[in-house]
């Protein structure tokens, strides 16, 4: 069995230029998952990793708890709804935002080390 | 009919039913005090006219605001009334029905309404009912001396009949505008499947308040638990909610709630997603594809069980449904991220025991079983990393 690597959030929040939505920064990483399909992040991505997104709507945060997601980042600029951030903060998910597109953003974390 | 439920805080709530038959009053057995009248409705006053019958429920100490969930939000709609429009005529009728054939005598006729304690049957030929003889009917040959005679010769031919899929509130309708005592049911080819009474809908509208107050309490029973840990960590489970047609707010409650529940009780975490899963994307499904149905998970020491019902309308093709990347989902869906047609793949993959069955214009059926306690998780899919 294959010993899990994490990386620490805080560690690559500066290199992704994102900012926190919630009261929480800080997550243990396991990886990088990017997708704007719930059923594809509910499919194939893990526990702890950092999910890339658009979608910005509250089944987001169900979406994220079902798989023990570590956090969220909302590409393009975009944020989401107070009562979603309110939600994410009681579930204990941390979401960020980012003026970054996917691509760039995912390539950013590459170089950061998050591999 | 009266109901009473009564809750610790002394709030009491009261249905009563005067059956529009014939005036008499039954008792329907009393939910315990385990019922809460949050859980039974959270307003003070519903009136739902039934024809004849009226049932009203007051509550007569306090104001509603009191009674937790729903507290300061009062709805605009009774539950008893959302129910009225809801349900189906074909989930209150009597069924199979009791029929005759056109041959039988009238005597015959009487002795099945005897057997069967009803007051009216309908007379049926190759399938389809071709009048009704109600006891009327009969007094009126047995007035006349003529109780022998087949039924043909003395049944109401011109009758009206209504659709199964009709909803009660049409049904309703339907006894105020004719006056009839009961109503033949068919079905979309016309084959006679039940028989509809007044007394069959207030019948059927106590038992859906009474199951949604059970669901209620079975709820906060659930919460409850969830938050007082492992106290009862073995106790059998049931959370069960209603899924309503399109509305992706209120969707992963209850694969929330379960989630929190399998946690306390120290389920592994991969199990544990596994069951989030299937929950998760067995309520979306409802929401996106169906009309509305019932989701419930049942959580036991050995495994989870989740159940998805929904009314319809129906999976057209299966095993279509169950190919990666096959989707009906509208575009509404598709916008929120939804519609990646992976869902009923998905949840096949996270269960141990997998079954769907599904009926159009009947609805789909999905059960699936998830087991806590074996050693090792089934494989994980793929992760693209």
């Amino acid at each position: 069995m294959k010993t899990e690597k994490t990386w620490k959030l805080s560690s690559v929040l500066a290199a992704m230029k994102a900012e926190p939505l919630t009261n929480r920064a800080e997550a243990d990483l396991t990886g990088c998952y990017i997708s704007d399909l719930l059923s594809d992040v509910l499919a194939h991505a893990s526990h702890g990793m950092l999910w890339i997104t658009i979608q910005t709507h509250r089944n987001v945060i169900s979406c994220a708890t079902t798989k023990d997601i570590g956090a969220v980042l909302f590409v393009c600029g975009r944020k989401p709804d107070p009562g979603v951030v309110a939600e994410a903060d009681a579930e204990g998910i941390v979401l960020l935002s980012t003026k970054l597109a996917a691509y760039e953003a995912a390539g950013k974390l590459w170089e950061s080390g998050l591999r | 009919m009266i109901a009473t439920i009564q809750k610790d805080t002394g709030v009491r709530l009261a249905a009563v039913l005067p059956d529009a038959a014939d005036g008499r009053r039954s008792r329907i057995p009393e939910p315990g005090p385990e019922l809460t009248v949050s859980a039974v409705m959270a307003h003070n006053a519903v009136a739902i006219k039934l024809g004849y019958s009226t049932i009203t429920m007051t509550m007569p100490e306090g104001p509603s605001t009191e009674t937790g969930t729903t507290a300061g939000k009062p709805p605009k709609v009774s539950v008893a009334q959302m129910l009225v429009y809801e349900l189906r005529v074909r989930d209150a009728m009597t069924q199979p029905p009791v029929t005759g054939a056109p041959g039988d005598s009238l005597r015959t006729i009487q002795n099945l309404m005897k057997t069967h304690r009803i007051s009216g049957v309908p007379i049926l030929q190759n399938g389809a009912p071709v009048g009704l003889v109600s006891i009327e009917d009969i007094i009126n040959a047995l007035d006349q001396g003529h109780v022998n005679d087949p039924a043909e010769r003395w049944m109401t031919r011109n009758i009206v009949t209504l659709r199964d899929h009709f909803s009660l509130v049409r049904a309703v309708a339907e006894f105020d505008r004719h006056g009839f005592g009961r109503f033949p049911v068919v079905n979309s080819s016309g084959a006679l499947v039940g028989v509809l009474t007044r007394g069959d809908i207030t019948a059927c509208l106590m038992q859906k308040l009474e199951k949604r107050a059970e669901e209620a309490a079975a709820r906060e029973a659930a919460l409850f638990s969830a938050q007082t840990g492992d106290l009862e960590r073995d106790k059998p489970m049931v959370l069960q909610t209603e899924v309503k047609s399109g509305d992706y707010e209120s969707a992963g409650k209850i694969s929330q709630h379960m989630r929190q529940i399998l946690r306390a009780r120290g389920v592994d975490p991969v199990i544990r997603r596994r069951a989030a899963i299937i929950a998760y994307e067995a309520e979306m499904n409802m929401i996106i594809h169906s009309i509305g149905g019932d989701l419930s998970v049942a959580i036991s020491p050995g495994k989870v069980i989740i159940e998805a019902v929904d009314r319809g309308p129906g999976i057209e093709n299966v095993d279509l449904a169950m190919q990666e990347g096959w989707s009906t989902a509208g575009p509404l869906a598709r916008e929120l991220g939804f519609g990646a047609g992976m869902g009923l793949p998905n949840i096949k993959k996270c269960s141990d025991q997998f079954e769907i069955h599904s009926e159009m214009s009947v609805g789909t059926r999905l059960h699936c079983e998830v087991l806590l306690s074996q050693a090792a998780p089934l494989p994980k899919p793929e992760v693209p990393l």
